[in-house]
């Protein structure tokens, strides 16, 4: 068993970019291999997580970003789990890592959700849902969110005001982050008085739609000392497939995602309480409150304090640091490559890169990334400072 | 398992929306854990079983929660805003489809009933091939 290690990172700021996606990934590749020889030198492998092609009309990602890579004949492909596929690409790279089947292997991902408009997007991301009962029911992202959202409303004492507040938190945290696609600050009114969505949840609960690539580095700790980069070591990885249909699975307690998290927990020797900062998956405000449940992090029916400093969160809150990149809510949720922009802050924050967000003395991350709705598909990996081997 | 999954099986789609549009509403119920799984289908989600029994069921239930679509996906623009509620059945599955009232009248716990619908006209025109004979279902309040 060989230590997995992050190496190295890029990614253009999140927004609605005039690039297609393979150039986004160009400009993703670019940086993160800056101060290394080149990727022909050294990547074994490439994973792409790419959520649909009806954003560009092309499929082939694998082999599409291998070639503008430079790397010919290596093997490559897309991993598809709508939002969950950057994280989904993560996993592969680190597993072909650690169990010896390459030394250097590229997980990316890409997503150029602006191309066909906002109508094109809502229907892109339909297709994640349960064709034969919901998609013909006319339901939409945010209003799947919205039925989780209302019933958390139902049985907590949360209310729209905390889901704004975790609004606020995280465009306060993307305000100092290079990479993010909102960098105003808001207040609680902002949220509040944005338009209806799909009640309860208004235009500013929810992620915005947005341009993004992103470029992860994983090899072996031999490996990256070689090249002189400062490793982060992914101690975990955990993955969980639950129901498509959000109606049969339980919308209170997400049990994929406790599932995923437990597995990631487990393989890297740690509780939730060792976290220091993570990174939620918040395509919607509600996530980020019913996610901290689920992960360990507050104790059921709390996650919506998720906004409040750790020493004002109910007993039994970790005191962890939430999606200190401005999560998915306001950094961005380029959907393919939302999962290992998450990685990104996370190996900028365990290196000491963060800038005016670093968190002192940060040496555990947790990332847990959802595709579909809520825990239709859940992976969370663990990050460290610490590196063996 | 000996039954045949052809499209005359209720544990295929077209088996299951063929029985839902004469108001059959075809449930598969597992016989080692008593989930009940809506459309039927081959394996049990919750156990693993592949012991399903299908039964008709009760087509009324409660609604669990609910919301209204705003900003629909185009092919559905016309319709909006509309209701949508997660439903549980009193035979105990849940399912999501429209509620046919508006938003501002329902409420959790509403007592509601599933009827179906054949499908409109722009909805036939976004059905894919083998959707175009499949009833759409909606949820009238009780």
């Amino acid at each position: 068993m060989h230590q997995p290690v992050i190496a190295a990172v890029g990614a253009p700021t999140v927004g609605r970019s005039d690039l297609p996606g393979r150039d986004l990934f160009s400009v993703a590749l670019a940086e993160a291999f800056e101060e290394l020889p080149d990727p022909a030198e050294l990547v074994e492998a490439v994973y792409v997580g790419n959520q649909s092609e009806t954003y560009e009309h092309q499929i082939m990602y694998g082999t599409l970003l291998a070639e503008w890579a430079g790397l010919r004949h290596v093997p490559a492909e897309r991993v598809e789990g709508c939002a969950a596929a950057g994280a989904l690409a993560l996993r592969h790279a680190v597993k072909d890592v650690r169990n010896g089947e390459h030394e250097a292997v590229l997980a990316c991902g890409v997503e150029k959700m602006s191309a066909g408009g906002t109508g094109g997007a809502t229907d892109a991301l339909s297709a994640a849902f349960d064709r034969a009962l919901e998609q013909r029911s006319g339901i939409t992202a945010p209003s799947q969110y919205a039925l989780l959202a209302q019933r958390y409303l139902y049985e907590t004492d949360a209310t729209e005001r905390d889901l704004a507040a975790i609004a606020v938190k995280n465009h306060a945290n993307a305000s100092k982050n290079p990479r993010a696609q909102f960098r105003d600050e808001i207040d609680i009114d902002t949220v509040l008085d944005s338009p209806s969505v799909a009640p309860p949840l208004k235009l500013f609960d929810c992620a915005p739609v947005g341009d993004g690539a992103a470029a992860v580095f994983v090899t072996t700790a031999e490996l990256a000392a070689d090249l002189d980069v400062t490793p982060v070591a992914v101690t975990g990885t955990g993955a969980a497939a639950n129901n498509i249909a959000v109606a049969e699975r339980n919308m209170t307690e997400i049990e994929g995602a406790r599932i995923a998290a437990t597995r990631a927990y487990e393989e890297a020797g740690i509780e939730p309480a060792d976290v220091d900062i993570a990174e939620m998956h918040d395509a919607f405000t509600v996530c980020e409150a019913l996610l901290s449940e689920a992960v360990g992090f507050a104790p059921k029916g709390t996650g919506y304090q998720s906004y409040h400093d750790a020493t004002e969160r109910d007993d039994g809150w970790t005191d962890v640091e939430l999606s200190t990149s401005g999560g998915l809510k306001a950094r961005g949720h380029p959907i393919g490559a939302t999962g290992l922009l998450q990685a990104i802050e996370a190996y900028e924050q365990l290196t000491g890169g963060a800038g005016d967000r670093q968190v002192d003395g940060a040496e555990t991350a947790f990332l847990m990334n959802e595709g579909g709705v809520a825990d239709a598909v859940t992976v969370a990996h663990v990050l460290s400072t610490e590196v063996s081997g | 398992m000996s039954e045949r999954l052809d499209s005359e099986s209720p544990l295929t789609l077209p088996g299951f929306f063929s029985a839902l549009a004469d108001g059959d509403l075809l449930g598969g119920v597992c016989t080692d854990c008593g989930e009940v799984l809506i459309p039927p289908r081959p394996a049990c989600y919750a156990c693993g079983s592949r012991e399903i029994e299908v039964e008709s069921l009760a087509r009324e239930g409660h609604v669990y929660t609910y919301t209204e679509v705003r900003t629909p996906p185009p092919a559905f623009e016309a319709d909006a805003p509309y209701t949508v509620a997660v439903v549980e059945l009193v035979s105990g599955g849940r399912l999501t489809g429209r509620v046919n009232a508006p938003y501002e009248s329902v409420a959790i716990g509403d007592a509601v009933e599933l009827q179906v619908r054949a499908p409109t006209d722009d909805e036939l025109e976004i059905a894919l091939s083998y959707e175009t004979e499949w009833p759409v279902h909606v949820f009238e309040p009780l």
